[in-house]
């Protein structure tokens, strides 16, 4: 596109000559040899009359059979000449082979001029006064009549012309005549001066056809540049439709979003606003526009921070999601803003300019904190009265206080027993509570395993006694380290053992094992004697209130909870947890820790 | 370690059940005497005429809660180099560190069994330096 235009432009600036020399040679030359041949139906027809007209004027001299043989002559070569041009006209190769045509031509009009030639040094010097005239017009005649028919391509014509004119000229001087010698004389001149015409023709006829193909070539790129042109004016038309549209349809987003979207310019003045960014700060977009953020969107104490953390953001050009900040609206009240900032940068790297999408999370907050403090004040307020409840019972049947009727201590045990239950579910929804709120905080230490294994193993044994279950290993519990939180292990295995000693029979043996897994984990197992876990359970077994059988939370007690909480902690800690069955009866609880290396 | 056995112990706390439950945990299982508090406003008063050896605090308290009471008892001369051990149903982990750097010797969460407490009590006593 460029380039073509700077050629056109070059075009323009220069003369026709520069323009006549950018045509194609080749092209002109098979122009020229179209041009000659297109003529010689006139030159043969015209050749071939005047032979027939000096054959008859020249039958009265002597050598009548030399006159006969010169019109046999003539006949015979009229008729190469005829088979030349009409197999030029059926060529498929006039353009690419003109030279060679040219050739071809040159050698025709060499053979048309030395048949005048023959007739001039034959037939001159053996007739009469009158014929000579007659022959030495005639011969004036064809030397004269070759500049039209062969001008266009003058070595052809001063060949043809040679051939007449020299044999003639020998004539004339040898003939012992003064005036024929004089005329011998001028007859080279005159043979220069129609060279030199033709010569000035072929040159006048050559710049004609350059110019012409220069022009040809000139409009077909016109006509390609303007068809190319339409074609780009038709995309850009296009292009400017999708541009349009789809401005359109982004400032609909904005307009109709309720999220306040500013732009912003690099130098954190306002460029636009959309209606929920009026809405949000009470200020309508005229009031805004060109104002430096900094000036009405903070309270004054944060201002300064909030314009280095700008000065910093636009020196990173990266994106950010999540600010928070107080913000300040026109009526003074204080918000409580969530920001995220996208920066647009050019290709200089240089940030143009920043869309800024906010809302206002104040509620969302004091929801968070409402339901924090109702959690927190839940945690309390049922703790306290439940530590008056088990720390009593726990004084009275630990025998503290005094000897206890049978019957008595029975049922303090089992008050004991289920305020126990109920604070373990207090436990339990707390956790999960913190752990879905993302609350959870993990103190990680590296740990000796089999020794916290143990460890939970010997605070457990009391429960598993109480259900005529024992403990046992299986295989050794080495002391491999991990990366752990000593707590939450404790927690895991509490809850892996007690549903294992709550399903074993009476009697039974819970088995504990532990093993590498892949090289980076360690896996601890606990095998029951149970009676396996049921089909249609499986999927949902760690999920959140999760028991095979309603009546087993009154059988056996337990929340439906441990199990959601023990995955959530296995995997905090970068491990696992699952289940498989035991061969001959039974399941194996496992989890997965990440060993230390 | 601490050369004498733990014997005096004030305990600061609202709730009457609460304190009786503690009172007999440490008198009866732990063989202490106990002086109880019910009003923190009064703690200090009371701690300087009882002379104690530990302090048991509790987290929430009307009027004072317990973070504040210790913060106060640093302030006071007779009162500052008490150990403190705070008896709590909700601090979070991070108010818990607090208190540890400002010197609190040990924290009991709720409900602690009355049975252990003494027990639990001496072990932080004799992890004092």
């Amino acid at each position: 596109m460029i380039s073509n235009d700077t050629a056109l432009s070059t075009n323009k600036a220069s003369t026709g000559i520069s323009l006549a020399q950018s045509a194609d040679p080749r092209r002109v030359l098979a122009d020229r040899v179209e041009q000659i041949y297109s003529q010689m139906p006139i030159g043969i027809a015209g050749s071939f009359v005047i032979s027939v007209i000096a054959a008859y004027e020249l039958r009265q001299g002597r050598f009548v059979e030399i006159v006969i043989f010169w019109a046999g002559l003539v006949v015979l070569l009229t008729a190469a000449t005829v088979g030349l041009y009409w197999s030029y006209r059926r060529s498929a190769t006039k353009a690419t082979e003109a030279a060679q045509w040219l050739r071809w031509l040159a050698i025709s009009a060499l053979a048309n001029g030395a048949t005048w030639g023959f007739a001039a040094a034959v037939f001159f010097p053996s007739h009469a006064d009158e014929q000579q005239v007659f022959l030495a017009f005639l011969l004036a005649g064809v030397v004269a009549g070759g500049v039209p028919m062969y001008a266009i391509s003058w070595p052809v014509y001063a060949l043809y012309a040679a051939s007449i004119v020299l044999p003639f000229t020998y004539v004339l001087a040898t003939f012992g005549n003064r005036l024929f010698a004089e005329i011998a004389l001028l007859i080279p001149a005159f043979y220069a001066l129609n060279v030199a015409v033709a010569y000035r023709l072929n040159q006048v006829f050559d710049s004609g056809y350059r110019l012409r193909h220069a022009y040809g070539k000139l409009t077909e790129d016109y006509t390609a540049l303007n068809q190319r042109l339409e074609q780009q004016l038709v995309e850009l038309e296009e292009a400017r439709r999708q541009v349009e549209a789809s401005g359109r349809k982004l400032a609909l987003f904005a307009e109709r979003s309720p999220i306040a979207v500013f732009e912003f310019d690099a130098a954190g003045r306002v460029l636009t606003v959309n209606p929920a960014a009026e809405n949000l700060f009470g200020f309508t977009a005229a009031e805004m526009t060109g104002q430096p953020g900094t000036g009405f969107m903070f309270p004054g104490e944060i201002a300064d921070a909030v314009a280095s953390r700008w000065q910093a953001f636009i020196k990173e050009r990266k994106p950010i999601f999540g600010l928070r900040y107080n913000n300040l609206r026109r009526d003074g009240s204080e918000l409580n803003c969530e920001w995220n900032l996208t920066p647009l940068v050019n290709q200089d790297n240089q940030v143009v300019s920043v869309i800024i999408q906010g809302r206002d999370i104040t509620q969302q907050l004091e929801a968070e904190r409402m339901k924090q403090e109702f959690t927190s004040t839940l945690s309390h307020e049922l703790r306290t009265p439940l530590t008056s409840i088990i720390g009593s019972l726990q004084l009275i049947n630990s025998g503290v206080m005094g000897d206890i009727e049978k019957d008595t201590l029975e049922l303090t045990t089992i008050a004991e027993r289920n305020g126990q239950r109920l604070l373990d579910l207090i436990n339990d929804i707390l956790d999960i509570e913190k752990i879905e709120s993302g609350k959870l905080t993990l103190s990680p230490e590296v740990l000796e395993l089999g020794e916290l294994i143990t460890e939970s193993m010997a605070l457990n044994r009391g429960y598993a006694e109480r259900f005529k279950v024992k403990f046992a290993t299986s295989g050794a519990l080495e002391n491999v380290k991990v990366n752990a939180d000593r707590k939450r292990v404790h927690q895991i295995m509490t809850n892996l053992l007690s549903n294992a000693v709550k399903f074993s029979p009476e009697g039974g043996t819970v088995e504990v094992s532990m093993e590498r897994v892949d090289g980076k984990l360690l896996r601890v197992g606990v095998h029951d004697q149970g009676p396996g876990i049921p089909e249609e359970f499986r999927g949902r077994i760690f999920g959140r209130f999760a028991q095979a059988d309603m009546s087993y939370t009154r059988q056996k007690g337990g929340t439906g909870l441990g199990l959601a909480i023990c995955k959530r902690l296995a995997e905090m800690m970068g491990g696992g947890i699952g289940f498989f069955d035991r061969t001959g009866g039974g399941t194996i609880f496992w989890f997965d820790l990440p060993v230390q290396e | 370690m601490p050369a004498q056995p733990l014997n005096r112990i004030c305990y600061v706390e609202d709730d009457e059940d609460i304190q009786r439950i503690v009172r007999m945990s440490l008198e009866r299982v732990g063989k202490m005497t106990v002086e109880v508090v019910s009003d923190p406003m009064l703690a200090i008063e009371r701690m300087i005429a009882f002379k104690p050896e530990l302090v048991l605090l509790d987290w929430m308290m009307p009027g004072m809660d317990g973070p504040t009471l210790y913060r106060k008892m640093l302030e006071t001369p007779e009162t500052k180099s008490l150990p403190v051990v705070f008896i709590t149903a909700k601090a979070s982990q991070r108010e818990l560190d607090e208190l540890r750097k400002l010197g609190a010797a040990g924290t009991i969460s709720k409900p602690f069994s009355p049975k252990d407490l003494p027990t639990q009590i001496r072990a932080i006593w004799s992890a004092l330096p």
